[in-house]
């Protein structure tokens, strides 16, 4: 076996450096391992295709006439050195004609037709198949230029009339193996690729749907259907698509048989063939109005693969194929002019209510018994189908307007106060899971169905926890028309306060409580002390997980910006004295991973808090003058809370900085607060801007750090031009500067140091540039850092802000450049060892030449950062 | 060949940088390099088709619309995008889309 393999590898050894010689001829041994008789073929083939201006022109009949008697050898051999063979007789057709190969197909199909050679009947009809249909499909992937690609795929185009009756005749014969037939399908399923026209494939496409109630042929019968149907090409025949409607219609009969057999495999070919008519043809189907009934017809069979019984994914998987069709018909319908529009909205408006019913009635769940049956992909396809079904009705509101509400609302009203009947929990849920859909992206401040729904709601009977969640949901979803009427939070804020109390409705009761305190902020101070006290309560209680802990802490933010400073003092107080006097604790402990955890929550829920707390946002949303006075109000005076709360924690963040210093991610969580913080008060952050700035240095000068960085970079962003507050900020960012040169002055660094350069905002080091030009120094350091970038020391995809700022110094401070340049550049080996001396000269040269054009500029830097990576004239860099 | 739209990412600049790197070391050739950013083309493309299940809402102003070599290119102002647990505002959005039912991918 050992010395098979050897040899093996040495026949393609050989074969791989005989493959691109051109003395190479196609002998591959007859009788040998198929591997080496597949390599061979494959090498053929790649000669012919690729290296084909190789080949003398004398050889090509020689070479035409061997590969046909290989083909008919191994007709009956190895499948795979088969195919090989054809695609490489293929491919020289494809070099040929139609010049030097006129009727090609024609020849194949005669050559293979002739009897004799010692090879049955059989064999050569599936060999000449298998030719035939490579052709094509070489054609889509061959290299030829595109004047060849016209001429070939014209010449193809003239042969159809010949390989067409022959897969005709091979198919209608009742005799012919189900083999060969499902060859012809697969065969016309390559061909249609080419376009050609539907009209002359029109009764092979109608013997296909012959082939569809032989299970043996089904799959590539509706391979073959959908594919000719699907080609863009096949719009303009309209009178053969029409014929093709009531071939599809007469297709009900099977796929009602298979439906009640379960036979998922059959519903979804159809229904495949049903869809693909309809969607790629709605308009000019649409368009026939003489035929609308037939369409109509096809219309009701497409509903019906949507509305199949069973569950989705785990009975059917036949619905979801329908949804992308209703857009499309939606959207033909609704692109007709008004008149054009009305008449066929008055068929096609009751066609999408149904819709509608038959989209809700499929997302409901099953029972419980049958649900907890389920794998959790199951579930998770069942999820994700949901939102697909939602995605649609969201869509098919924009066609049916406040009447769907409107129908919705009537059903729910109905089935809520219907005493009589006992409702199952799916029915109900699956309709307010209708109404959430919808509500979350339309503007629906203009119903006069939403303060009924809100009504309704508490008359819901939550004893489940889908229907919990869908509840919140929403509720969520309405939380901008609960802005404009405020006076409906007292029915649902009881419901979500409660939910908050469940484990199991986490997620949804606490993303619904941010979506109202974010929408609503300013009519809930009546509530806060409420709100306030059930978060505490969970949050103590540990109810939820720590992402729904941070959503919460960021709900409780919003809420707390619309209260006067003292109520907001007081709340946060009340809020984080309890983690304070933790941190406290866990500050004088020795680190250890378990305190470490605790110490990264309690900075996260701080960092929450803080992001989203901001006293002096107005309400966008009263705009229109609605809303009343006090919402405009200016900010309160006096230091903003946030600030107050973080100059009395600062003392307890520096001991537990002290203490994990080493530490990156407690770090980041330190920076974390402060950043967000940052973030949100802007310029009310100016007090604390020397504790930190004095602190941040510290920190980074012990263990440089990219998070430090990132606030560093934050903070230069937003007090750079605010002279009183800039020194601190400024002596951070030198020292900052000097640290990091120095890290890499001392050796390559690691990568982890690299990193935080890279993520330098250069429009700020330019800024800090300008303003302590009167340093001697600092614009060296910063000139270096700029040079250091280029020659490698950044990421590539800042090139074009280094060359804006190069830019910008050429317009402003030229004479300055050119000494910068000449002094950064000097040191042999800097930027980088790969650059010459010229090479260096030529881009100072260029650069300082380049005074307007800012591209080009852009341009010189990439170029010579490439130099300095070792990455000019490499195809990984060619798209730079 | 899939897309190669998204080298230009947060995560595909970031695979590029660390490309760079180790080309600067002499680690790896840039052919290799260059094989690895073919895998990642495909291996995102896939992800994104197959695993992502998040559902985001967006609703903005169109200023401007473009279809060309199949490429859809949109940019939006005033846009806000929601999801489950933010809401994100911006002034302007390009959207760059390529269509992910092609066979035949650029």
């Amino acid at each position: 076996n050992e010395k098979k393999e050897k040899n093996k590898n040495l026949a393609q050894k050989w074969l791989m450096q005989a493959q691109v010689s051109p003395q190479y001829t196609h002998k591959h041994s007859h009788g040998g391992v198929p591997e080496i008789q597949y390599f061979g073929a494959s090498a053929l083939h790649t000669k012919i295709s690729r290296y084909w201006s190789d080949i003398p022109t004398d050889q090509y009949e020689s070479l035409k006439t061997q590969l046909f008697s290989q083909i008919a050898c191994f007709s009956s051999g190895s499948k795979m050195v088969l195919t090989r063979l054809c695609v490489a007789l293929a491919s020289l057709a494809l070099n040929t004609m139609p010049e030097a190969w006129p009727g090609a197909v024609a020849e194949m199909v005669r050559v293979f037709q002739e009897e004799g050679g010692g090879v049955d009947g059989r064999a050569r009809c599936l060999a000449l198949l298998e030719l035939l249909t490579v052709l094509p499909e070489e054609f889509q992937t061959s290299r030829l230029p595109q004047y060849r690609k016209g001429q070939v795929r014209g010449a193809l185009g003239r042969e159809w009339g010949s390989v067409c009756p022959l897969l005709q005749q091979l198919l209608r014969r009742t005799d012919s193996p189900g083999a060969v037939k499902a060859r012809v399908l697969r065969c016309l399923s390559s061909w249609v690729l080419l376009d050609v026209p539907l009209s002359e494939s029109e009764s092979l496409v109608h013997d296909c749907f012959s082939a569809l109630p032989d299970p043996e042929l089904f799959d590539t019968a509706v391979e073959a259907i959908v594919n000719a149907i699907s080609q863009p090409d096949s719009q303009r025949y309209v009178n053969t698509l029409l014929k093709l409607v009531p071939q599809v219609l007469a297709l009900q009969e099977q796929l009602r048989e298979a439906v009640q057999n379960g036979d998922m495999e059959t519903c979804h070919g159809i229904c495949r063939i049903a869809v693909t008519l309809g969607e790629n043809h709605s308009r000019t189907l649409l368009e026939q109005v003489d035929h609308w009934q037939s369409f109509l017809a096809l219309v009701n069979m497409i509903m019906f693969c949507t509305g199949i019984p069973g569950h989705y994914p785990v009975n059917e998987t036949t619905s979801s194929l329908t949804l992308t069709f209703w857009y499309t018909l939606q959207d033909e319908i609704m692109s007709f002019e008004s008149d054009k529009q009305a008449v066929y909205l008055q068929v096609y408006r009751p066609v999408y209510f149904q819709l509608v019913d038959v989209l809700l009635h499929k997302a409901q769940f099953p029972s419980d018994q049958e649900y907890a049956s389920w794998s959790s992909d199951e579930k998770e396809q069942f999820r994700i189908y949901r939102v697909d079904i939602s995605d649609t009705l969201m869509y098919v509101y924009e066609m049916l307007g406040a009447e769907l509400l409107s129908n919705l609302y009537d059903k729910l009203g109905r089935l809520l106060t219907n005493a009589e009947q006992p409702t199952s929990w799916q029915h109900t849920e699956a309709l307010l899971y209708g109404f959430q859909s919808i509500a979350e992206t339309i503007d629906v401040n203009y119903s006069d169905v939403i303060p009924g729904l809100i009504g309704l709601i508490p008359r819901i009977s939550i004893n489940n926890v889908q229907l919990a969640d869908t509840v919140m949901f929403t509720i969520g979803a309405l939380a901008e028309w609960l802005a404009d009427h405020p006076v409906m939070l007292s029915s649902v804020l009881p419901l979500v306060l409660q939910a908050l109390g469940n484990p199991d409705l986490s997620v949804s009761s606490v993303s619904t409580l941010k979506k109202i305190c974010r929408e609503c902020k300013y009519d809930l101070p009546p509530y806060a002390t409420n709100i306030v006290a059930v978060s505490q309560e969970v949050l103590i209680k540990q109810i939820h997980k720590t992402s729904q802990c941070m959503w919460l802490m960021q709900a409780l933010g919003f809420l707390l910006s619309a209260l006067p400073v003292e109520d907001i003092l007081r709340n946060l107080h009340s809020l984080i004295t309890p983690y304070i006097q933790q941190l406290e604790k866990l500050a004088d402990e020795t680190p250890n991973p378990s305190n470490k955890l605790a110490i990264i929550h309690i900075l996260g829920l701080l960092s929450n808090l803080f992001t989203t707390l901001d006293i002096s946002k107005q309400d966008d949303e009263s705009a229109d003058g609605s809303a009343p006075p006090v919402k405009t109000a200016p900010p309160p005076p006096g230091p903003n809370p946030v600030v107050v709360v973080l100059q009395q924690v600062f003392a307890l963040i520096q001991t537990v900085l002290s203490k994990w210093l080493n530490d990156s991610q407690v770090v980041e969580a330190v920076c974390a607060i402060f950043e967000k913080s940052v973030k949100t008060l802007l310029h009310d952050f100016a007090p604390m801007v020397s504790q930190l700035s004095e602190m941040l240095g510290q920190m980074y000068s012990t263990i440089p750090q990219a998070s430090a960085l990132d606030l560093t970079r934050q903070m230069v962003h937003i007090f750079a031009s605010e002279t009183d507050h800039f020194p601190p900020i400024k002596a951070l960012f030198e020292l900052v500067t000097s640290v990091t040169l120095s890290i890499f002055q001392q050796g390559r660094g690691n990568i982890l140091c690299l990193m935080p350069l890279s993520s330098l905002d250069v429009k700020a080091v330019f800024h800090c540039g300008v303003l302590s030009l009167k340093f001697p120094e600092a614009p060296t350091v910063k000139s270096t850092c700029l040079f250091f970038g280029i020659g490698g020391g950044a990421s590539r995809s800042l090139m074009d802000q280094f060359a804006e700022v190069l830019f910008s110094l050429n317009k402003h401070c030229f004479s300055l450049l050119a000494v910068w340049l000449k002094e950064a550049l000097q040191p042999p080996g800097f930027p980088s060892s790969r650059v010459t001396i010229e090479q260096k000269d030529n881009f100072s040269h260029q650069i300082l030449r380049e005074r307007v054009n800012k591209r080009r500029v852009k341009d010189i830097v990439k170029e010579f950062t490439l130099l300095c990576r070792g990455l000019h004239g490499t195809e990984y860099a060619a798209e730079y | 060949m899939a897309y190669q739209l998204y080298r230009n990412t947060t995560l595909g600049n970031s695979l590029q940088e660390s490309l760079d790197e180790l080309i600067q070391t002499q680690q790896i050739t840039p052919q290799l390099a260059l094989q690895v950013l073919l895998q990642f083309d495909k291996a995102i493309n896939t992800a994104l088709a197959n695993r992502v299940r998040n559902r985001v809402n967006f609703r903005g102003s169109l200023n401007t619309y473009r279809f060309c070599d199949n490429v859809w290119t949109f940019v939006l102002n005033d846009v806000e995008f929601r999801e489950v647990t933010e809401l994100v505002k911006v002034d302007k959005v390009k959207i760059v889309a390529c269509d992910g039912k092609s066979r035949n991918y650029k």
